[in-house]
């Protein structure tokens, strides 16, 4: 059975006040990206991952999580 | 191809952000289009006696050209004329992804064509060059049209 990633970007985005062109911009992806990362489109790489964490000062488990 | 060429150097301004989200837009619009009018004129030559005229001999070079730049275009993403930053973002991981996914299928487009070419070589003719120009053109506008459909979604789903 496959493992489904959850992911809270859009939540912890919008805490933060950040659009999603602003969280691209800090990221440096497109905001295409960011739109299919949050509705669950696209499962990005460890390295966007990271990098997403770090713009949003969290743990990137903060971020991502497998479904249970 | 290497993952490093795509990637972003120095700092994106929101400008950057803007031109990229446009340009993937009207290429994501452009693309499909594109991949019709190729396969509509190749459709429209198959459909027609060929023998070997001068006409015939223009016609092949207009596929041949025809299917380099569509090869660059599928490659690259064009936006020749924009910043390497801009390029990048117009060609960052999910880009990458759908084109990925667009090439699987162009594969398998190829080889259900070649497959099917195989079979009706049994009972009629087919020459070297008819079997070529009917699996490179079916590979190429199946991963055009793949590509193509996977970044409107993509935009769209946003």
């Amino acid at each position: 059975m496959a493992d489904e990633l959850r992911n809270r970007l859009r939540d912890l985005r919008g805490e933060r006040g950040l659009t999603q062109a602003a969280l691209a911009e800090l990221v440096g992806v497109s905001r295409k990206t960011i739109n299919t990362v949050e509705n669950g489109v696209f499962v990005p790489s460890t390295l966007l991952a990271l990098k997403l964490a770090r713009a949003l000062g969290v743990p990137v488990e903060e971020i991502f999580s497998l479904d249970q | 191809m290497s993952p490093m060429r795509y990637i972003v150097e120095g700092k994106v301004t929101s400008s950057d952000i803007e031109t990229a989200d446009r340009l993937s837009r009207r290429r994501a619009r452009m693309i499909p289009v594109l991949a019709a009018i190729f396969l509509a004129g190749q459709a429209a030559y198959f459909s027609q006696d060929r023998a070997e005229r001068l006409v015939d001999h223009v016609k092949i070079g207009a596929w041949l050209i025809w299917v380099l730049v569509l090869l660059v275009v599928l490659e690259t993403g064009g936006g020749f004329i924009h910043s390497k930053k801009v390029r990048a973002l117009i060609n960052d991981e999910i880009t990458r992804a759908n084109r990925q996914r667009a090439y699987a299928i162009g594969f398998w487009t190829a080889m259900g064509v070649g497959i099917g070419t195989y079979v009706v070589a049994m009972f009629e003719p087919v020459t070297s060059r008819e079997a070529i120009h009917l699996i490179v053109t079916a590979a190429i506008g199946g991963a055009l049209l793949m590509f193509g459909l996977l970044e409107r979604r993509a935009h769209r789903d946003g």
